[in-house]
């Protein structure tokens, strides 16, 4: 149910934005329906996570998890977007998919931000350590900087299309190189202390429900960022477009 | 022209280049013997420890070294406008990719002989234990290295801030291939058998790199 939940989300997200980017213009206007979404669920999510029980082994600071599990779906979501989005650009040379690109990629790292710092602030307490030789840590960080240089890439790159070029072939490098990464760490024996999928199916139901309405709500909320940055996109270039009129 | 010759002039205009100045393999080499000199002296004396730690101190100095070299793959072609010519050869632009990947291998095929004689001398590593899946690692490692440092130091021509950005972009893409690497010289040495699936992905990332590497170069030099 709520697997069910989470991948319809993912899939509605992705079709609305991919809808929206064809022409931001005409349809930021249903931004609003998404950030409606957004808003209802947050304060549910927030409750869920106010009423969960409380963890016996780890007490209250067991909560964070609600927060660090549902930060990796659109972690992967934007990450997933900029090389989409990178080689859409790189076939069609149309800027829409290269700003889908980027702002998927900068919502993408806020998100893997988020839950590279909240992982340690529970990890301390229940682990002993604020940082540990592990599997999915590792591959996490790997991933944070990849995509935290495609932003520095961004940012250097002279000229527009070619920083556009530059950025849609790092993202797409990027997207390959994640499942080596993981791989990579897996098979040189690298440890993992966080659970495995099956294992979070398998959370007591308030748990498992609190989890999953954070996985919702954080995919809408992850929608509605890009969609907000998209919006941003096309009125800069709207702006320059007025102050190159104006000029001339 | 056909592509393959183009790729081959290419190829060996950079391999005359590197001959004829030396800057590039002259510097990586000094740079190596630098390194390895620093860690011979700063890691512990015992032979065991020592032992442990070369094959993932041995791949972070050639990771490094290599950087310097791959940092200069294009800066020839920067000087007096030859990128702009080069792009005119009427070939797909991911010949000239594999061209200058190639010279790029010769150098840091070179540079990891250099360093396993370094740390033979400096760290007393006896390669004669298994020197078969040793160069094997060090070939697939110098082919990944060449596959994304030069598609990458293609994209960090004339950006600003590139001896920066340069680590920052290379450094995430090739944990893979530090990783599969120092994992493949430690089980060697150490007598163990290296895992068949290790090999595999090792060869994969390689192969998925050059194949990116090829059909991207296009857009790369496009800009």
């Amino acid at each position: 149910m709520v697997s069910a939940a989470v991948m319809l989300s993912v899939a509605g997200a992705l079709a609305w934005l991919l809808w929206l980017t064809g022409d931001v213009g005409e349809r930021i206007a249903t931004t609003r329906w998404v950030g409606a979404v957004a808003g209802v669920l947050i304060p549910v999510w927030l409750l869920l996570v106010y009423y969960a029980p409380i963890e016996i082994a780890q007490g209250v600071i067991q909560k964070i998890f609600y927060v660090h599990i549902p930060a990796i779906i659109p972690t992967y979501f934007g990450f997933v977007l900029a090389a989409l989005g990178g080689a859409l650009y790189l076939r069609a040379r149309d800027d829409r998919w290269d700003q889908l690109a980027v702002a998927g990629a900068e919502v993408g790292v806020l998100f893997c931000s988020l839950m590279l710092v909240v992982g340690p602030i529970w990890a301390k307490p229940a682990w002993g350590h604020w940082w540990v030789w592990d599997l999915r840590l590792t591959t996490t960080l790997m991933l944070w900087f990849i995509y935290v240089a495609y932003l520095f890439l961004r940012s250097f790159a002279f000229g527009s299309d070619t920083a556009k070029t530059f950025t849609a072939v790092y993202g797409i490098a990027g997207i390959a190189a994640i499942p080596f990464v993981y791989f990579a760490v897996d098979l040189a024996q690298g440890s993992t202390m966080h659970p495995s999928n099956p294992a979070r199916e398998g959370l007591p139901p308030e748990m498992g429900r609190t989890v999953g309405v954070g996985m919702v709500t954080f995919i809408w909320l992850f929608a509605w960022l890009v969609a907000k940055r998209l919006e941003l996109a096309a009125l800069q270039a709207h702006a320059l477009v007025a102050s190159r009129v104006r000029s001339a | 022209m056909s592509g393959a010759r183009v790729a081959l002039e290419v190829f060996a205009k950079d391999l005359r280049l590197d001959l004829r100045s030396r800057d590039r393999l002259g510097h990586m080499a000094v740079f190596a013997l630098l390194v390895v000199a620093l860690i011979s002296i700063v890691v512990p004396a015992s032979k065991p420890e020592r032992l442990a730690w070369s094959p993932a101190l041995l791949w972070v100095v050639l990771l490094f070294t290599s950087l310097l070299g791959l940092a200069r793959s294009f800066q020839s072609e920067t000087e007096a406008g030859a990128l702009a010519l080069l792009v005119q050869a009427p070939v797909d632009r991911g010949w000239i990719f594999l061209g200058k990947a190639g010279a790029s291998l010769v150098a840091l095929v070179g540079v990891e002989l250099w360093a396993a004689i370094l740390f033979a001398v400096f760290l007393d590593v006896d390669w004669s234990a298994a020197p078969l899946a040793c160069a094997a690692a060090g070939l697939l490692g110098a082919i990944g290295l060449a596959a994304v440092g030069t598609l990458l130091s293609a994209l960090a021509v004339g950006v600003r801030f590139r001896e920066f950005l340069l680590p920052v972009l290379l450094f995430p893409l090739v944990l893979p291939i530090l990783v599969f690497a120092s994992q493949i010289t430690a089980d060697a040495l150490a007598g163990r058998e290296v895992s068949t699936q290790l090999w595999w992905a090792f060869s994969l990332y390689d192969w998925v790199f050059a194949l990116i590497g090829y059909f991207v170069f296009d857009y790369v030099l496009e800009d």
